[in-house]
């Protein structure tokens, strides 16, 4: 269909006004309901679409009830920047925003990034530090035995919450209770270990 | 010095142009949006003055511009030549813009993050562009410390840009493609292999010229290398289902391709006025005929060059006046007339 009001574009947008019960439909394209005025609708139609809003709505959307209470306190000591700014902007004020607000982001950024992890490009002094690491690594052996043995614990222990928080999403009950007491017996050891 | 988009490409065929862009944030300042004016005027004058030596290492010659010194005219040319983006376009805080001769590496500094790291190139390169990138990217973080996390990546203002920081994209023609009913749902589609497509000219919903930018959606949980393979893969696809639709008019509709390219040549030679939308429909029908061999102008002239010429704002740098939009159209015909090649 074409646009009402220039006939020449395609009409994408469909407005219907009702005045005293009288209901009338218009088609209209993009940049003629720019033009247009349509009150307090206007806004839609001003400028590219609102999508850092849409964004927010999705990173908000998970915890509508929450994001009124305690969240809203949670505010990063650096930039000053509060959870509920962040929402509404889809903006991080600092690198410290990251760590701040991990806990209620972090399903988020995995929804949005299909990943949670990096990989890829690290910067060079991480680069630094990993071979000094290394560097260290050769020199006292059993030590290195333990930092590795706590890195793959604690890797081990977030694929397992991973797994866990699946299988309760499936009501997998019984790979949920075999999850947990895998957790609970590496937490164990790695407790007795320190 | 010719600009990056001037330089010839062999076999260019529907692929027109890559690009990689870095979003970096260095680890001394917050995010820009939260930084205060002086902050951010101290903080743009540090990282030029310790870039200043950037073309010492890789041959470039710099230029280094503080925007606010620039004209809205000439920032929006700059847009349209790619070296900036349309939200660095919007911002008011202060920032900087260091470029090369050609405008194929570009450094941003203060835009949505510290450092937007750029290079560009004609043709389908993303390897050879990461490559570039990512030297800069060493420059630049032998002397800055980056905002860095083990398991988030490179930290960015918005979290679509965490992790590698890293956009790769990709220009194709699709003419005939385009055409096709199913073409919308393929771009829909498209978000699925993690790549999205876009009409790069146009208003609304309208496409003009036929190009469209093939880009990475997610940031995170894959290599740089993966993501622009992926990206270039899709591009490469995108150019050879279009070259086989192509293949498939030369073969059953020559005459009729060949009237359409020499009309378009026609109009664009001779017309005393062109709308945006006339002149890009017009040179992507010639740029098709190009790359088909249906037409050769005398010097092989790159269509693309002639679509940055007539985008607006570089059509009013030209002028000496500022031009009505009736104005404009005249001016579009006259640089057509005045660029375009003779037939051989």
């Amino acid at each position: 269909m074409l646009c009402e009001r220039c006939k020449i574009r395609e009409a994408n947008i469909q407005y219907t006004e009702v005045i005293n019960g009288v209901k009338t439909e218009h088609n209209f394209c993009a940049q003629c309901a720019k033009e247009l005025d349509f009150g307090q609708y206007s806004a839609i139609f001003d400028g590219e679409f609102p999508l850092v809003k849409l964004l927010s709505g999705l990173l908000g959307w998970e915890e509508p009830e929450e994001k009124e209470g305690k969240h809203q306190q949670v505010v990063c000591p650096t930039c000053k920047t509060t959870y509920e700014e962040f929402i509404e902007n889809s903006q991080f004020g600092c690198a410290d925003c990251y760590s701040v607000f991990d806990v209620l982001i972090h399903d988020n950024i995995k929804h949005l990034q299909g990943s949670d992890c990096h990989k890829g490009k690290v910067p060079l002094e991480q680069k630094e530090q990993k071979s000094k690491e290394n560097i260290g690594k050769q020199v006292t052996d059993s030590l290195v035995e333990n930092v590795m043995e706590k890195d793959s614990v604690e890797s081990e222990l977030r694929s397992l919450t991973r797994r866990l928080k699946e299988a309760l999403k499936s009501e997998d009950y019984e790979t949920a209770a075999m999850c947990r007491d895998k957790m609970k017996a590496l937490k164990e050891g790695s407790g007795a270990d320190a | 010095m010719l600009k990056w988009f001037e330089c010839e490409e062999e076999n260019r065929q529907n692929i027109i142009s890559s690009k990689i862009r870095l979003a970096r944030n260095w680890s001394e300042y917050v995010f820009p949006a939260k930084l205060s004016k002086e902050e951010s005027l101290e903080m743009v004058k540090r990282l030029c003055e310790g870039l200043a030596d950037l073309g010492e290492q890789d041959g470039n010659q710099y230029e280094t511009t503080y925007l606010e010194d620039l004209s809205e005219l000439d920032r929006r040319a700059l847009k349209e030549r790619r070296v900036l983006n349309a939200s660095v376009l919007s911002r008011k805080a202060p920032m900087a813009l260091m470029v090369s001769e050609k405008e194929d590496i570009s450094l941003v500094f203060n835009g949505t993050d510290h450092i937007r790291i750029q290079a560009l190139s004609t043709g389908l390169h993303l390897q050879e562009l990461l490559k570039t990138a990512n030297e800069v990217d060493d420059f630049i973080n032998a002397r800055f410390s980056y905002a860095f996390d083990e398991k988030y990546g490179y930290l960015t203002s918005f979290p679509t840009n965490v992790g590698t920081g890293m956009r790769a994209s990709v220009m194709v023609h699709l003419p005939s493609l385009s055409l096709g009913k199913k073409f919308s749902s393929v771009l829909t589609n498209m978000g699925r292999f993690g790549v999205s497509i876009r009409g790069a000219y146009g208003e609304g919903r309208e496409n003009y010229g036929s190009i469209f930018e093939v880009t990475n959606q997610k940031t995170m949980g894959q290599t740089e290398k993966e993501l622009a393979d992926l990206v270039g893969k899709v591009a490469q696809q995108l150019n050879d289902q279009e070259n086989q639709v192509r293949a498939l008019t030369l073969k059953n509709h020559k005459l009729e391709r060949e009237d359409e390219v020499y009309k378009s040549y026609g109009v664009l030679k001779y017309a005393r006025r062109l709308t945006m939308k006339e002149a890009m429909t017009y040179l992507s029908q010639l740029m098709a005929g190009i790359t088909d061999g249906l037409i050769k102008p005398d010097n092989s002239c790159s269509i693309y060059r002639l679509m940055l010429g007539i985008q607006t704002a570089n059509l009013q740098k030209l002028s000496d006046r500022p031009l009505g939009k009736e104005e404009l159209d005249v001016a579009r015909a006259a640089y057509l007339r005045r660029e375009l090649l003779e037939l051989g």
